[in-house]
């Protein structure tokens, strides 16, 4: 599901500014697009621009600070048309006719979503499976904002419905449709249009929306004064303010930035300290774990290096999960250029993908090859693993973990995320640590934590948020555990929201009971 | 109850309707009847094709010329049934340069706007055209949906104080000395046919003239006046898809041949044809290697086709037509030309005129000039509006901006109902608040399906034809219970059991022609909620016999023999589902004996209440 990159797309998207189809120039130059083909995003210049931290703030913190800018440099290039698409491109008119790919026929790199839109039975097992149609009766639910809406639009409607901004991304839907219905793809292409096409680039909820979105940049500045940007979020009313002028959730608690990131940890480390080249990892750690909650990242650094793993902490950027959730999908590109093409590299020495966050392995495994047509991204989408489920897959975990006992008895309450639940992780802490002495999990039940990234941080969105979660609090609170226990970083501050437990990631659990 | 009017019109089909709403226009009374519903015949199957008069600019350049000058005027005056798509006769390498050359030389001589577009330009119009496919001639075909253009004349001519009487089908024609004076019709009723007059009687419309526009049904009418009318019915298959894989109208620009045209429609893709002569219009075999034909051809210039989902396949009747003694061999020579013929000329029995042959494209012409010819036998001066004229539904483009926010219709939705409502959107999408989407697959609501009720009654065929409701992929799975449940309110229920069993049925009829792949799923998932979710395979209130309640066991004394095991749940399931399900609980051994207990106590306490009631009958 390749998609081609197209040399003429990136002009394009310089010229049109997001107003594309006023003018009569920008008709003819989009020209008549593809049929009813959804044509955000992709291989375009960003509407506006937002200060990528490419160069400043990753200087500071990346093993590599060189290598950063050059790799923004290499990527700004690739939108050119600089990089080959991996399938080979497609401009090609002499290829053999009989071997036809309809992702090749499109230029720009356009979705081709007639495949869902003929796969949907209406079964609507989607709908049913979606947390936030259960408790908001507005939202018309996964089937209508993908395989309906899609039917639905003729080739010259660019509409789509408003209340695709209601769908979480919790990617449930795709778990749910037993016929193989590219669900959240489809959303995200909607959502990318929407936000592309009709959405005020100069509206609260925009502006709100690019910056939950772009996380990443806020707290790369936050994390250079760590202390003063904790207080700041603490001074009585800070939040307030924030709902009233940016309509983020103000009833939610601003997350701690770590005095030392995890990349500045890991330098001052001086690095791995392992060399194994038989068994590399290269860690995408997130920007959570690297700003927030550095522990999580020394954790996994920890256990790998005590399974006798080499760890390679490549530059990267945000894996594009509130990017996608948000629609700015030109922004997701932007950031997954760098991603790919530095774990491309680490791949090439070897090294296999590893995650912490399950969003961030979701995202390198389903969406970016969904999404974007980058040189190498199906590689990366192959070779990514969730940290637990790696050591799983290649360690004998449980032999392992059959001998250890944990020093002070503690009960979990673990809650599996969504998103883990699309990987058939769902079960994995449980099954880990269910022969450890002294550790009791249990599994608060299957439904969703509600906050899905960054969509229970906006304030329209918080009580069906905190709705959503309900069953999980109640399931929490009955469960003999007083710590929580997910491999999701929102998860865990809507757990922690919700019961005011303190929540932990099964690494940190994993690295006490090896004693790494 | 029988009535003297001026003219009665036979067939509602695309040139009956358009010469009724012309002759009411031009103020005779006249009457429409139908056997079945509106577009029953050949106009409710063909492929939506607008021509542009490409396609007989080789051919029939007098045929090209009139689709010219009625695609413009149709645009006009039917904006609101017409898809202005476009459309292209493509050139692959083995077809020849030569009759391409024709063909825009034809299409020249014929004022058909042309363009020739190299390959490359016509991929990027349409993206998923063969990547060998050399050059096109881009023209103005487009797409018309014949089902709206009907109803909207019957309509006008209603307005105009015509008379239109559907599921009347005429069971003689009057001949008083030697001349037609009227018809005699039967008001049917029964599955279909309810029309809400006394079911079964039948009436004599006495007129002075008699207008026989039935098509390839033409020889039947024609027999019943007593004379020959030689019509050559061709029948040819039609594919939907379910998506467009083309947004403009895509010809194969080759002489002749089965399987040249993908005509976009509303959002699916209509892949056409065969032309293969039949003895009845009413019974011809619908025969595989068609659909095959026209999948596998047509693949050569849309390769997506082949491996795309198909809904289903329908057959049309051409309603051809050439003088006596022509004896052309093969049915696509036959001309595609219309004929009136007045049968006091032709067989000396004046007060009938038949029409045959020609396309929906120059129905209003068609209608126009059979009008001047009733006209003047009439001694009726009027002039024909009908170019100039807006149908009900074109008088202005529909606002869809303000229906969504209005109505609060997500916004493919209220695009959707305004494309089909046209002018007509505010009225009909006002009457009904909340207004639910009946019909997700093509997003009609409530309000629509009421809309249609209110026109044509309790048929739901001509419900869904008037507003596509249950044409989506789900092809009535998900709805028509849904679209029956809005006639609940106004009819008795056998009716409304009726009335949704015939639009199931109906859609069930051209699934056949689709059962692999994807439709086979579909159709499997629909049968299985229809059958057994809704249980109307085997629903009690569909038994001719009242429901024998004593064959249920008696609740709680049984229930300690359900939770027994096998025997028990036979007993327990078999209650439930009237017998047959015993062969059911056998094969499934272990899990019906579990049923078993659930039921059991179910099926015992229904037949505690029942029977209390009911006492040992």
């Amino acid at each position: 599901m390749t998609r081609h990159t197209d040399d003429g797309d990136a002009e394009e998207g310089n010229g049109t500014d997001g107003e594309r189809g006023d003018g009569p120039a920008a008709d003819t130059d989009r020209s008549t697009p593809s049929p009813g083909v959804p044509e955000a995003g992709r291989d375009e210049q960003p509407p506006i621009f937002v200060p990528d931290d490419g160069t400043a703030a990753d200087a500071g913190g990346d093993l590599a600070a060189g290598d950063a800018p050059a790799a923004d440099r290499a990527a700004t290039a690739a939108t050119d048309g600089g990089v080959e698409s991996a399938t080979g491109g497609s401009d090609s008119t002499d290829l053999d006719p009989d071997a036809y790919d309809p992702v090749d026929v499109f230029p720009g790199g356009d979705l081709d979503l007639r495949e869902g839109a003929d796969s949907c039975y209406k079964c609507t097992s989607c709908d049913t499976s979606c947390p936030v149609a259960e408790v908001d009766e507005e939202f018309p639910g996964p089937k209508f904002q993908g395989p309906e809406q899609w039917r639905l639009k003729r080739k010259e409607d660019h509409d789509i419905d408003e209340s695709i901004t209601s769908c979480s991304n919790c990617m449930r839907c795709d778990d749910a449709c037993p016929s193989s219905v590219p669900l959240s793809q489809m959303h995200n292409e909607a959502r990318g249009q929407f936000v592309e096409s009709q959405m005020e680039k100069l509206s609260r909820e925009y502006i709100r929306n690019r910056i939950l979105s772009n996380y990443r940049f806020f707290a790369a500045i936050a994390s250079k004064v760590p202390r003063l940007a904790n207080a700041a979020t603490k001074i009585p009313g800070a939040m307030k303010l924030g709902e009233k002028v940016l309509g983020i959730a103000g009833d939610r608690e601003f997350p701690d930035f770590a005095t030392q990131t995890f990349r500045e940890w890991w330098k001052a480390r001086g690095g791995a300290q392992v060399e194994n080249p038989d068994k590399r990892v290269a860690y995408f750690h997130g920007c959570y774990s690297n700003y927030n909650t550095p522990e999580v990242g020394k954790a996994m650094v920890r256990v790998y290096e005590h399974f006798g793993y080499e760890v390679l902490v490549p530059p990267q950027k945000c894996s594009g999960t509130p990017m996608f959730a948000n629609g700015m999908l030109k922004d997701a590109r932007r950031h997954a250029e760098t991603n790919v093409e530095n774990l491309v590299e680490a791949i090439g020495e070897g090294a296999d993908v590893i995650a912490s966050c399950t969003s961030c392995s979701l995202s390198l495994r389903q969406e970016y090859p969904e999404l974007f047509d980058i040189h190498g991204i199906e590689d990366v989408s192959e070779h990514t693993y969730e940290a637990l489920e790696y050591l799983r897959i290649n360690e004998d975990l449980e032999g392992e973990l059959a001998e250890t006992e944990l020093a002070d008895e503690q009960a979990f309450a673990y809650h599996a995320p969504c998103h883990a639940r699309n990987q058939g992780l769902s079960r994995q802490a449980v099954e880990t640590f269910r022969d450890v002495d002294g550790v009791t999990m249990e599994d608060v039940g299957d439904s969703c934590s509600g906050i899905s990234g960054t969509y229970g941080w906006k304030e329209e969105k918080y009580e069906t948020s905190m709705e959503i979660g309900a069953e999980m609090f109640d399931h929490m609170e009955d469960a003999e555990g007083d710590v929580g226990m997910t491999e999701c970083p929102t998860c865990a501050m809507q757990m922690e929201h919700g019961t005011g437990y303190e929540v932990e990631h099964p690494l940190q659990l994993l690295e006490d009971a090896v004693g790494a | 109850m029988d009535q003297q009017v001026d003219v009665v019109v036979v067939g509602g089909g695309s040139t009956g309707c358009g010469v009724v709403r012309d002759l009411a226009r031009r103020g005779l009374d006249a009457v429409l009847v139908e056997k079945g519903n509106l577009t029953h015949g050949t106009t409710g199957r063909m492929h939506g094709l607008l021509h542009s008069g490409g396609r007989y600019a080789v051919s029939d350049q007098k045929s090209a010329r009139e689709c010219i000058e009625e695609n413009m005027v149709l645009r006009d005056i039917a904006g609101h049934c017409v898809e202005e798509t476009g459309g292209l006769f493509v050139k692959r390498p083995e077809d020849s340069e030569e009759y391409f050359q024709e063909k825009l030389e034809g299409c020249r001589a014929c004022d058909i706007p042309v363009e020739v577009i190299d390959g490359e330009e016509a991929r990027r119009r349409e993206p998923y055209l063969a990547r060998d496919v050399e050059k096109a001639i881009a023209l103005p075909d487009a797409a018309i949906d014949p089902f709206r253009l009907c109803v909207a004349n019957a309509a006008d001519a209603r307005e105009h104080g015509a008379r239109v009487e559907t599921h009347a089908p005429v069971t003689d024609v009057l001949v008083e000395d030697g001349e037609v004076v009227g018809v005699e019709v039967e008001h049917e009723t029964g599955p279909g046919e309810r029309v809400h007059r006394e079911p079964g009687a039948t009436e004599e419309i006495r007129a002075r003239h008699v207008v026989n526009a039935t098509g390839a049904w033409a020889g039947n009418v024609g027999e019943m006046a007593g004379v020959d009318v030689e019509v050559r019915p061709s029948k040819g298959v039609m594919t939907v898809m379910n998506t467009r894989q083309v947004d403009t109208v895509i010809n194969r620009c080759r002489p002749k041949g089965d399987a040249d045209i993908v005509v976009p429609h509303e959002t699916a893709c209509i892949l056409g044809t065969t032309d293969e002569e039949v003895d009845d219009p009413e019974d011809y075999p619908e025969e595989e290697w068609e659909v095959d034909l026209v999948i596998e051809t047509l693949s050569e210039l849309v390769p997506a086709l082949k491996d795309a989902r198909t809904l289903r396949s329908f057959w049309g009747v051409r309603p051809l037509y050439e003088p006596p003694g022509t004896g052309t061999e093969d049915p696509t020579d036959i001309t595609r030309d219309y004929f009136l013929l007045d049968h006091g000329d032709r067989d000396d029995l004046p007060g009938m005129t038949t029409i045959v042959g020609g396309k929906l494209t120059t129905y209003r012409m068609m209608a126009e000039s059979i009008s001047d010819h009733v006209c003047d036998l009439l001694g009726h001066e009027a002039t024909c509006d009908t170019a100039d004229a807006p149908l009900p539904g074109s008088e202005n483009p529909a606002r869809m901006e303000e229906l969504m926010d209005e109505f609060g219709l997500r916004s493919p939705v209220a695009r959707r109902s305004g494309q089909r409502l046209g002018s007509r959107a505010d009225d009909v999408l006002s009457s009904s608040d909340p207004n639910p989407v009946v019909c997700e697959c093509e997003g009609v609501t409530r309000a629509e399906v009421q809309d249609a009720i209110g026109e044509a009654g309790s048929d739901l065929n001509a419900v869904r034809l008037r507003t596509r409701a249950s044409m989506g992929n789900c092809q009535g799975g998900f709805c028509s219970h849904r679209i029956a449940a809005e006639l609940a309110q106004e009819y008795p229920e056998p009716v409304v059991r009726d009335a949704e069993d015939e639009l199931y049925q109906e859609r069930w009829k051209g699934q056949r022609h689709a059962l692999w792949g994807r439709q086979l799923s579909q159709a499997m998932l629909n049968h299985l909620l229809h059958a057994t979710t809704m249980n109307r395979d085997g629903d009690p209130a569909n038994l001719d016999s009242e429901v024998d309640f004593g064959a249920f066991d008696s609740g709680a004394e049984t229930e300690s023999a359900g939770s027994g095991g096998g025997s028990g749940g036979e007993s327990g399931t078999a209650a439930t589902d009237g017998g047959r399900a015993g062969d059911d609980a056998t094969t499934d051994g272990g899990r019906a004996g579990d049923d078993a207990t659930a039921d059991g106590g179910r099926a015992g306490d229904d037949a505690t209440a029942d029977g209390g009631a009911d006492g040992d009958r």
